[in-house]
């Protein structure tokens, strides 16, 4: 495989929260333009290596590459920069913000990153079948339509890789299939997608499933 | 996308902004109106410390620079120099002449009545004057000595009536509506029963022109009592009773153009060249003193106010934080930099202070007026200093109860907030 081709990469990678080793010697690679599904039951470690990968927590030891940068080099404004320039995320509880509307909440993904462009968050919506939902606000939006809001700012930036955790938990399985289809389609399109779930259906259109087991890759 | 945040925050979500702009509303009603009061307070009490009679005496030079020590208190006729009653309109002509409230001349001595030795003073109850600038001044010890107590009527000016102090009614069993005939000619109706507290108490108080006549010294005076509004005693003014030479060129303007009693009293005796005027510091020191306490007991109270809103909004803060904490951890999952959420607070506070705080300014200015009219019969006007201060100070305790708690945004920890972990 070639360098170039490892988008993310952990070596050893441990963390620990007090006496509780939450993550234990991981060692995973990553392709570029991978569809990786993390998988493992309650109390696995799946979530505490998103937040890791997404540069959200800090490691306790080993090494973590991403798009070869080492994470242990990056103080918090790096560990910023980087989630802004190279991360979209998918939440399984949306977090929108409930008083700006579907097109506001695009936009403050893009306020963050550098600048707004209202023209752009515009368009994504309404690729993603929202361009009549722009002005609704999120307690006026389904739990299908509000995901899709979520995938629409996690993607605004264009970051190479996209992270959903849960992305279908909160949902019906008609919008299930409508947000996996979605993701499907971006991963169509090259982009590299990490997805954290407990639903071995889910995991099935994942190109790659890594199962963690008390803090080990298992599989 | 700030003013989009702000405004949206504002529209969606208005009960807790309402509570902030409530609290400075409050704390700014508070403060304008304590600072309105704070401003027309110093001439507000200065015309009401008017009622503690003149707080200025003026007697000729040469008599004034002998001791009092060989003259009885208020014997004024044992002086035999005198001031000329035609310069008394010269009074209200000095730069500070709006603050001279009124004066009374004095001229003292004895008279026989029905065959008694009395003393009597004459002096002006609420004569008219001619002074330039104001049309109808009447001047007296009915405007500089309101706290006279008069059982009867004021003389008029114009007729031969007379007060008797209470004392001596009394020992020569007077009563007013009685007519006296003094020096054997000159009949003098007792119009009313003058308590004082002071040497009048013992004397027939009639129209200077009356005593004048009496003592053959028309057109005489020998001393005036004067009452001005004047501002609380300083360093500068201190320094300038001490010695007035000593002053700088540029430290005598301020003196002479700031109403201290001291300068009030100097331009008097430029005014009136042949007299001296001395201030009587019992009267002008004890006006400056209660002056200066009000205002500092209004200046605690604004503070206190001020206090008690930062920490009223503080509490607020820190509750909107604790309830927003998932929009904050987003935003820095959304990569925000901590001082940009940050800001974003900072700027609702501001927009509710400048809120609260316009709101407070209006209100603030009713209760000065009401203030006013309690205390003084007379409203409290808004001076327009107190509208920036108070949207400065309204925006000011709004920062500063939004910085203690803002500070836990740099602490909040995404990951274990968006995963309902906190």
């Amino acid at each position: 495989m070639n360098n170039n081709d490892i988008v993310i990469e952990t070596r050893g990678l441990t963390k620990s929260f007090g006496s509780v080793i939450a993550l234990n010697q991981l060692s995973i690679q990553i392709r570029r333009g991978e569809f990786v599904a993390f998988m493992g039951a309650s109390g696995s470690g799946k979530t505490t290596l998103m937040n890791i990968l997404t540069c959200l927590d800090t490691i306790s030891a080993g090494q973590v590459l991403i798009d070869g940068q080492d994470l242990a080099d990056l103080d918090e404004e790096g560990r910023r920069a980087l989630r802004a320039t190279k991360i979209g995320l998918v939440f399984q509880q949306f977090h929108l913000i409930p008083y700006l509307s579907a097109l506001e909440n695009v936009m403050l993904a893009q306020h963050y990153h550098s600048v707004t462009d209202e023209a752009a968050a515009r368009k994504i919506l309404t690729d993603i079948g929202l361009g009549h939902r722009l002005r609704h606000l999120p307690s006026a939006l389904s739990g299908g339509e509000q995901q899709r809001v979520c995938i629409a700012r996690a993607l605004v930036n264009e970051p190479p890789l996209l992270f959903a955790d849960e992305p279908t938990g909160n949902l019906d399985e008609e919008n299930e299939k409508i947000v996996l289809g979605l993701l499907q389609e971006l991963h169509g399109q090259g982009r590299t997608i990490i997805m954290v779930t407990h639903n071995p259906d889910l995991g099935a259109y994942a190109d790659r499933i890594i199962r963690l087991h008390h803090g080990r890759v298992v599989e | 996308m700030l003013s989009r945040l702000i405004i949206q925050s504002w529209r969606r979500n208005p009960r807790r902004k309402g509570l902030v702009v409530a609290t400075v509303f409050l704390a700014a009603a508070l403060v304008s109106a304590l600072l309105s009061v704070s401003i027309g307070i110093g001439d507000k009490m200065a015309k009401e410390l008017k009622s503690y009679g003149a707080n200025i005496l003026m007697e000729p030079t040469e008599e004034a620079v002998l001791p009092r020590l060989f003259a009885e208190p208020g014997a004024l006729s044992a002086g035999r120099v005198f001031l000329s009653e035609r310069d008394l309109p010269q009074l209200k002509s000095i730069f500070w002449r709006h603050n001279i409230v009124g004066f009374a001349p004095l001229l003292a001595g004895q008279a026989d009545a029905d065959g008694a030795k009395i003393r009597i003073l004459g002096t002006f109850f609420h004569q008219s004057l001619p002074v330039e600038g104001e049309a109808d001044f009447r001047t007296g010890q009915q405007v500089i000595a309101p706290y006279w107590q008069v059982r009867g009527a004021w003389p008029d000016d114009e007729k031969n009536e007379a007060l008797a102090g209470a004392t001596l009614a009394a020992k020569m069993h007077w009563r007013a509506g009685q007519t006296l005939t003094l020096n054997r000619t000159q009949p003098v109706t007792i119009s009313g029963i003058l308590e004082s507290g002071g040497d009048e108490d013992n004397q027939l108080v009639m129209p200077l022109k009356l005593a004048q006549s009496l003592l053959g010294l028309a057109g005489k005076i020998q001393a005036v009592r004067v009452s001005a509004m004047t501002v609380p005693e300083n360093r500068l003014s201190q320094r300038a009773r001490a010695n007035r030479d000593a002053l700088t060129a540029e430290e005598y303007d301020v003196w002479y153009c700031t109403a201290y009693v001291s300068s009030i009293a100097h331009q008097l005796e430029e005014a009136i060249p042949e007299a001296q005027a001395r201030p009587i510091w019992q009267v002008a020191a004890s006006e400056g003193l209660i002056v200066e306490k009000v205002q500092l007991l209004l200046i605690v109270a604004t503070g206190a106010a001020l206090l008690a809103a930062s920490m009223g909004i503080a509490s607020l803060m820190a509750s909107t934080i604790m309830e927003r904490a998932k929009e904050i951890a987003l935003m820095k999952a959304l990569a925000a930099r901590p001082w940009q959420i940050m800001l974003l607070f900072y700027a609702e506070a501001a927009v509710s202070a400048v809120l609260g705080g316009l709101l407070g300014c209006g209100a603030g200015w009713l209760l000065a007026r009401q203030i006013g009219w309690t205390l003084f019969g007379a409203p409290l006007g808004l001076a327009w200093i107190v509208v920036p201060s108070v949207l400065s100070l309204s925006v000011l305790i709004a920062v500063i109860g939004t910085w203690f708690p803002v500070r836990k945004i740099a602490r909040l920890y995404p990951a274990e907030v968006l995963h309902g972990r906190r």
